[in-house]
């Protein structure tokens, strides 16, 4: 992708928000994202807004809040990596000259979606028996059976993301002291082996990009290095013998080998090039069984880069350096953008305590239900 | 005949059988490619491999066993199931039938009762009485030794 860079972020820190309307936490991260940018809500040329639990037309009425400047205003749904999706159609339409500046929003209340579906109790298919726990519980029981995984490698992939999102003033989880292995291990079992500290928080949040024409990033802000998108790529399932349709929260690992092969590709850059990632980690098998999808590791090594705290900040790639879904939370829409606001401000040299080192590089995995992969790679001028 | 049995409906039309005769295990509803040979579950009207895509499919029965590629314990009562059983948790496992699918779908049995390859049986679980009717969903049992 040539020539587009992230110009703003802002957030409005994910958590239990019930007395918080979409509305004022979409405000308060987009108006922080254009801040950021040094720009105004008249200057931006289009708005691509995500959600997925808010009713029909929530996008626009609540891009309202800006202003009604007329620009247009488009919604994205792609389930847990609609922010994810978002910011890739806005990059794209800037890639493609349609907009110089462009507004990519993501908002959800997942407090409200909870009151408002516990109303019914029938199940309405076959496919209510599976709880996303139990789904990747599978991946966690079939990687015991391969490779002699053990519950306490998830458990330390969730203490560090416990012990990350604590440096994190965004972060749902905010942790008063370091979380351990044991702490995690000894929460309350979902599905086994997976414990609710194994795996992500329901909560409420807001999250923006500003996304422009590169040149401009260097005009607005000349003070601070320009952070460019330079690959995105977006995958849904391809069929193989063993595919799973019914049941299944996430398609098969290849998607994540496919599409972080192409981004790799496209940027002109490889897996031992990346100095930070964020992954979905919605349950911490995931992000285990993710850093070899991406190339982070060669495939049966994830357990033993573990053990060495290769993921960890101050590690080989620290990955989730946010806190991750785990920690920081996912409300839903604004979940990929709140990984592209960690990531711009790492790129930046402007993430605090949580910093790495020099990083030029980060990776941004969503996965979305259905099921879609979406990689994005940002780097440093 | 003293108490007849209710009569048993399923959760959900179009996935499984219920045979007439209450101890005979119940099939899964499939789809052959008729071109190529994939068997998907549960129905569709088009192959999926990308190398064919054919529209000349089939309507078949699968099972009722397989072999069990991976499983868990849900530490949460069933949704929509009042049945006792399923109050203090249940098996969900990935089980590979011989046609060729993997499918996921609810184990019968406690955790120390799975173990990955052994072989399984579908069988007709009841949910809940449902306008004088048991609901039933199909779930996998693993198969005694040398049965």
């Amino acid at each position: 992708m040539k020539d587009v860079a992230v110009l703003g972020v802002g957030m409005h820190r994910f958590g239990m928000w019930s007395d918080v309307s979409n509305a004022t936490m979409a405000r308060e991260a987009g108006m922080a994202a254009l801040r950021d940018a040094g720009l105004s809500f008249r200057d931006v040329h289009a708005a691509y807004v995500g959600h997925i639990f808010a009713p029909v037309m929530a996008g626009v009425r609540v891009m309202k809040e800006f202003g009604l400047t007329g620009i247009p205003v488009q919604h994205i749904e792609n389930a847990s990596a609609t922010g994810s999706a978002a910011f890739r159609e806005a990059c794209l339409a800037v890639a493609a000259s349609h907009y110089d500046i462009v507004m990519v929003l993501g908002f959800d209340k997942m407090t409200t979606m909870i009151q408002q579906s516990t109303a019914g109790t029938a199940p309405e298919s076959m496919e209510d028996a599976i709880l996303p726990a139990a789904f990747f519980a599978l991946w966690a029981t079939r990687r015991m059976h391969e490779r002699g995984m053990k519950p306490e490698h998830l458990a330390r992939i969730a203490a560090k993301n416990f012990n990350n999102g604590a440096l994190n003033p965004m972060s749902q989880r905010q942790a008063d002291k370091p979380v351990t292995v044991e702490k995690v291990l000894g929460a309350r079992m979902l599905s086994w082996p997976l414990t609710t500290m194994m795996s992500c928080p329901i909560g409420d949040g807001a999250a923006c990009a500003i996304i422009g024409r590169a040149d401009l990033a260097k005009k607005l802000r000349p003070d601070r290095p320009v952070v460019r998108v330079t690959a995105s790529n977006l995958q849904s399932e391809k069929y193989a013998r063993g595919h799973l349709f019914m049941g299944p929260v996430v398609g098969p690992p290849q998607m994540t080998i496919d599409a972080s092969k192409a981004v790799y590709e496209e940027a002109g850059v490889g897996p031992e090039d990346v100095d930070l990632v964020q992954v979905h980690d919605a349950f911490a098998i995931e992000e285990l069984e993710y850093y070899e999808l991406l190339g982070l590791c060669k495939k049966g090594e994830a357990e033993a880069c573990i053990e060495r705290g290769d993921f960890e900040l101050g590690g080989r790639v620290p990955v989730s350096t946010d806190g991750g879904l785990i920690a920081r939370g996912h409300p839903g829409g604004p979940t990929g953008l709140a990984q592209i606001w960690d990531t711009t401000l790492q790129l930046r040299g402007e993430a605090g305590k949580r910093q790495v080192d020099g990083a030029r590089i980060g990776l941004c995995h969503m996965m979305g239900g259905g099921s879609v992969c979406v990689i994005h790679i940002l780097q440093r001028d | 005949m003293t108490t007849p049995a209710r009569r048993r409906v399923p959760i959900k039309v179009g996935y499984f059988t219920i045979p007439d005769d209450p101890t005979a295990p119940p099939k899964l509803l499939g789809t052959k490619c008729n071109s190529c040979g994939e068997h998907y579950f549960p129905r569709r009207a088009i192959c999926a491999r990308a190398e064919c895509l054919s529209e000349d499919t089939s309507d078949v029965e699968m099972g009722p066993r397989g072999t069990l590629y991976s499983y868990t314990f849900v530490h949460f009562p069933l949704f929509g199931s009042m049945n006792m059983e399923h109050m203090e948790g249940y098996g969900v496992g990935q089980v590979d039938l011989p046609e060729g699918p993997r499918v996921q779908l609810p184990l019968a049995g406690k955790q120390g009762d799975f173990r990955i390859g052994q072989t399984l049986q579908a069988e007709l679980d009841t949910l809940r009485e449902d306008g004088g009717n048991d609901l039933v969903i199909v779930r996998f049992r693993p198969v005694e030794e040398g049965r």
